[in-house]
C-alpha cells in the first residue's frame, strides 16, 4: 500500500504556473462557499457553463452553482462512475451527456436520502432554490437536464431561456438581422430578470449590474491580453494549465475574485517570459488543442505530451472571449443591450474573415489564425462520445483544415523523377474518449498514439525544407 | 555484412511480456548463431515495447510499420495492418508515416473479431478464410458486437445459412470497419496490408473489394512491424557510423527480468 501511495504521489500532475495549480484549492473554496451560502438563507441557482448571464446573478447576490464545474470535478477525481451508474439504473443512457449524467445521477441519491451521497467530492453539490436553463443552442442537455431532476425536487422551479446567435452561411450579411438578435436576447435576458426578482423578492439594481457588466469586459481584455503572452517561444503555460485557468474564467466572471486572478497571471507569464523559462526546457513541438472538450480524469496526460517535448501554446475550447476593441460594440447605456451585443459579436466575430477563404468556416477560421499566430507544429483534436454540442462537427473541421491550409513545404519527386516543391497539412491526431466516463479511456491505448503522433511529428520536420 | 533478416521468431504473446521478450531474443541468437553482444542496435516495437528492458529504443508499431512497409514495397503509400487487438491504416511518404488513424476500442475492428468467431464454431484461422472464399453470397451480420455477431453467426447455422456464406458475411463485417477507419485517411496506391489479418486471404479479399483497391501483402506479415524496427535500427547505427559519433546504447543486458 505505501508503495501504491508513493507511486501515486510521484505521478501528481503537474502545472506550468503557480496560478493553475492555485485552482483546485480555489474551486473546493468555492464549492465550500455555496454550503455556507445555502446555510446564511442565501438563493442558490443551478446554471450552465457559457450562460453570459453572471453579471444578472451576481448584481442579485444569487450564488450559481454550476452542475457542469460539479461532474467536471467528479471526473478529475475519478469519482464519477457512481453518479453515472446511478442515473443508468434510472434508465438513462449511458450514451447521453456524461455531465448531465453525473449530475442526474448525485441528485437523485442526495433527494432520496434527504442529505449528501457518502463521501460526496469537495462536499457535494447542494440544492438549489431554482434552476436557469440555457440551451444557447448550443446543446439539448442545457434544456432537458434540469427537467430531468426535476423529477426528485418538484419544488424547484425551472426558468428556461435561450440566447441564439446566427449559423453561418458563406453568404450571411451579419449586420441585416443583428439588431432582431439584439432586441429578442435583451428580451430574454429581460424575462430571466423577471424571474429572479420573483425567486428573491428583490428588485435588479441596474447600476450594480452596469458596474459589473463593465468588470467582466475588463475581464475579458486582460483574459486575452494574457492568453496572447503563450504565443512566446518557448511558452510560458500550455493547454494543461488553460484547463485549470478557465475556472476563473467561466465560473468567476462578473466577481473581482475573477479579475485579480488574471492580474496575477499575466503578471507570472511576463515573469517566465523574461526569464525565457517554457513549460518545457526542450520545446521540440508546439500543438494546438484544436477542439473538444478535455478528458477531466486525464489530464495528466498533457504532462505526457511535455515529456515527449510537446507543448500546447493556445487551445480553442474554453477560449470564449475576444477582446473588446475587435467586437466594436456600440455605445448604449442599458446594460443588457451591452451583454447582448456581446453574445452576438463574439459568436459571429470569425464569420467576416471565413467568408474571405473559399472553403473557410468560422472555426477553422479561428484555427488558422491561431496556428499561424502561436506558430503551430500540429493540431490534436478529442472527440467525447456523449458530447454533441463540442464534438460533432470536429473531423469536418480538421478536413476542411487539411483541404483549405498546407502551410508544409516538402521536397517531393515527380512522375520524371524531378525534385519539386509541395506543400502538405499539418499532423493532426484525433484522440477518442470521454469527459466523465472514465470506460471510455484507456491510458496504455491513448499514450501509444501520442507516441505514434510524435514520431509523425518528428518525421514531418525531417521531411520538411 | 548479411543483407535481409538472418533469423525470426513468430509466436503469441501472452500476458507476461518481459520474460517473454528475454526468451524471444535468445532463440533468435540462438538461429542466427551470434550472442548479444554481437548486437549493434536493438529496437522494439508493438504495445509491449516498453517491456523489453534490454531494448536501446522503443518506436511505435506506426513508425516500423511504415518503415518495413516501404521497404518490402518502395511504391506503398497506405498500410492497413490488421493485428489481433487493434487495426490501424497508416500514410507514408519516403518510408516516414505522415499521418494515422488507429481502432483501438473494439474487439469488433480486429482479428479478435475472426478468432472468437473461429473459437465458436471449432474451426482454424486457415479454415475460416478458405471457407470464406468458397461463397458467392455472403451473408450480412447485422450485430457489431462480436460476442452478439457470434451468437448471430450459430443461429443462422442453426437456421439452415451455408457456412461460407456466414463466415464470408463475417470477413466482410471486419473488412468494411476496417475500411471505414482507414478512408479517415487518404488511401493511395500502393495499398499494403501487413499483420496477421493479412494472412487471411478471404479477409484480404474483403478489404480489397470495399476499398477498390488491390491490396499487397508481404511474405511474412506478421514480420513487418518487427521488420521495420529493425531498418530504423540499422538507420540510427548508419548514421552515428556517418557523422562519426560514438552510437548511444542502453546500458543493459539480456537476463531474465524478476516478476513477483
Amino acid at each position: 500500500m505505501a508503495e501504491e501511495e508513493k507511486r501515486e504521489k510521484r505521478e501528481k500532475r503537474r502545472t506550468a504556473t503557480k496560478a493553475a495549480a492555485m485552482i483546485g484549492p480555489m474551486v473546493k473554496e468555492f464549492i465550500g462557499a455555496t454550503h455556507r451560502a445555502k446555510q446564511e438563507g442565501k438563493k442558490l441557482a443551478y446554471t450552465f457553463i457559457c450562460c453570459f448571464y453572471e453579471e444578472i446573478i451576481r448584481a442579485m447576490d444569487i450564488i450559481p452553482v454550476w452542475t457542469e464545474n460539479f461532474a467536471g470535478i467528479c471526473g478529475a477525481k475519478r469519482d464519477a462512475d457512481r453518479f453515472l451508474a446511478r442515473a443508468e439504473s434510472l434508465d438513462f443512457s449511458r450514451s447521453l451527456c456524461t455531465y448531465a449524467l453525473c449530475g442526474i445521477g448525485f441528485d437523485q441519491w442526495r433527494e432520496e436520502l434527504g442529505e449528501m451521497p457518502p463521501d460526496p467530492p469537495w462536499g457535494g453539490q447542494p440544492r438549489p432554490d431554482f434552476m436557469l436553463s440555457s440551451g444557447q443552442i448550443l446543446c439539448d442537455p442545457r434544456n432537458k437536464w434540469y427537467q430531468a431532476v426535476q423529477q426528485f425536487m418538484p419544488d424547484v422551479p425551472i426558468y428556461n431561456l435561450g440566447l441564439p446567435w446566427p449559423l453561418y452561411e458563406d453568404d450571411i450579411e451579419v449586420s441585416e438581422v443583428e439588431d432582431y438578435y439584439i432586441k429578442y436576447i435583451v428580451s430574454e435576458l429581460r424575462g430571466l430578470i423577471k424571474f429572479l426578482e420573483k425567486q428573491t423578492q428583490r428588485k435588479m439594481d441596474y447600476d450594480r449590474l452596469s458596474e459589473l457588466v463593465d468588470l467582466s469586459e475588463r475581464t475579458w481584455n486582460l483574459i486575452w491580453e494574457t492568453y496572447e503572452l503563450r504565443r512566446a517561444v518557448p511558452t510560458p503555460m500550455g493547454t494543461g494549465d488553460a484547463m485549470n485557468t478557465m475556472v476563473p474564467l467561466v465560473f468567476m466572471m462578473a466577481t473581482q475574485e475573477g479579475y485579480n486572478f488574471f492580474v496575477e497571471l499575466n503578471k507570472e507569464l511576463k515573469e517566465k517570459i523574461a526569464r525565457k523559462e517554457g513549460v518545457i526546457e526542450d520545446e521540440k513541438y508546439r500543438l494546438i488543442w484544436g477542439g473538444g472538450l478535455p478528458s477531466w480524469f486525464a489530464l495528466k496526460d498533457f504532462n505526457y505530451f511535455n515529456s515527449k517535448g510537446a507543448v500546447f501554446p493556445v487551445e480553442t475550447t474554453y477560449r470564449l472571449i475576444e477582446p473588446l476593441y475587435r467586437l466594436n460594440i456600440p455605445e448604449t447605456n442599458d446594460a443588457l443591450e451591452r451583454l447582448a451585443y456581446r453574445w452576438f459579436r463574439h459568436w459571429t466575430y470569425w464569420y467576416d474573415k471565413a467568408k474571405k477563404r473559399p472553403g473557410s468556416e468560422p472555426d477553422v477560421e479561428r484555427l488558422i489564425q491561431y496556428i499561424e499566430d502561436y506558430k503551430i507544429d500540429g493540431v490534436v483534436m478529442h472527440e467525447a462520445f456523449s458530447c454533441r454540442t463540442w464534438h460533432l462537427g470536429l473531423i469536418w473541421q480538421l478536413n476542411q483544415l487539411k483541404k483549405i491550409y498546407k502551410p508544409i513545404p516538402v521536397l517531393v519527386l515527380g512522375p520524371n523523377g524531378e525534385k519539386k516543391e509541395e506543400n502538405r497539412e499539418l499532423p493532426s491526431l484525433i484522440l477518442e474518449s470521454d469527459i466523465i466516463d472514465i470506460s471510455s479511456y484507456s491510458e496504455v491505448d491513448t499514450r501509444n498514439q501520442i507516441d505514434a503522433f510524435i514520431e509523425i511529428l518528428e518525421s514531418v520536420k525531417k521531411q520538411g525544407m | 555484412m548479411k543483407e535481409g533478416i538472418i533469423s525470426s521468431v513468430i509466436g503469441p504473446t501472452g500476458a507476461e511480456q518481459r520474460r517473454l521478450a528475454n526468451r524471444v531474443m535468445e532463440k533468435g541468437l540462438e538461429q542466427a548463431h551470434l550472442s548479444f553482444s554481437s548486437i549493434t542496435y536493438l529496437v522494439a516495437t508493438g504495445y509491449g515495447r516498453l517491456n523489453v528492458p534490454f531494448a536501446d529504443k522503443q518506436v511505435t508499431e506506426i513508425g516500423c510499420h511504415a518503415k518495413g512497409a516501404a521497404f518490402l514495397f518502395p511504391e506503398a503509400k497506405t498500410v492497413i495492418d490488421i493485428g489481433g487487438q487493434d487495426s490501424k491504416a497508416i500514410n507514408i511518404e519516403k518510408g516516414r508515416p505522415v499521418d494515422f488513424v488507429m481502432n483501438d476500442k473494439c474487439a469488433a475492428g480486429s482479428g479478435r473479431f475472426l478468432e472468437i468467431i473461429a473459437d465458436g464454431l471449432g474451426i482454424t484461422l486457415e479454415e475460416m478464410a478458405e471457407l470464406s472464399l468458397k461463397s458467392n453470397h455472403p451473408i450480412k451480420i447485422g450485430n457489431l458486437c462480436t460476442v452478439f455477431a457470434e451468437q448471430e453467426v450459430v443461429g443462422r447455422l442453426a437456421e439452415g445459412a451455408p457456412l461460407t456464406d456466414l463466415i464470408a458475411g463475417i470477413h466482410e463485417a471486419l473488412a468494411s470497419r476496417v475500411a471505414s477507419m482507414a478512408k479517415k485517411l487518404k488511401v493511395a496506391d500502393a495499398v499494403v496490408i501487413t499483420g496477421g489479418g493479412a494472412k487471411n486471404r478471404g479477409l484480404v479479399k474483403a478489404l480489397s473489394d470495399i476499398l477498390g483497391h488491390r491490396l499487397l501483402v508481404p511474405s511474412e506479415p506478421l514480420l513487418t512491424g518487427a521488420f521495420g524496427a529493425a531498418l530504423l535500427g540499422r538507420d540510427i547505427a548508419h548514421k552515428a557510423r556517418s557523422n562519426g559519433r560514438p552510437l548511444e546504447r542502453k546500458e543493459g543486458s539480456l537476463r531474465e527480468v524478476e516478476v513477483f
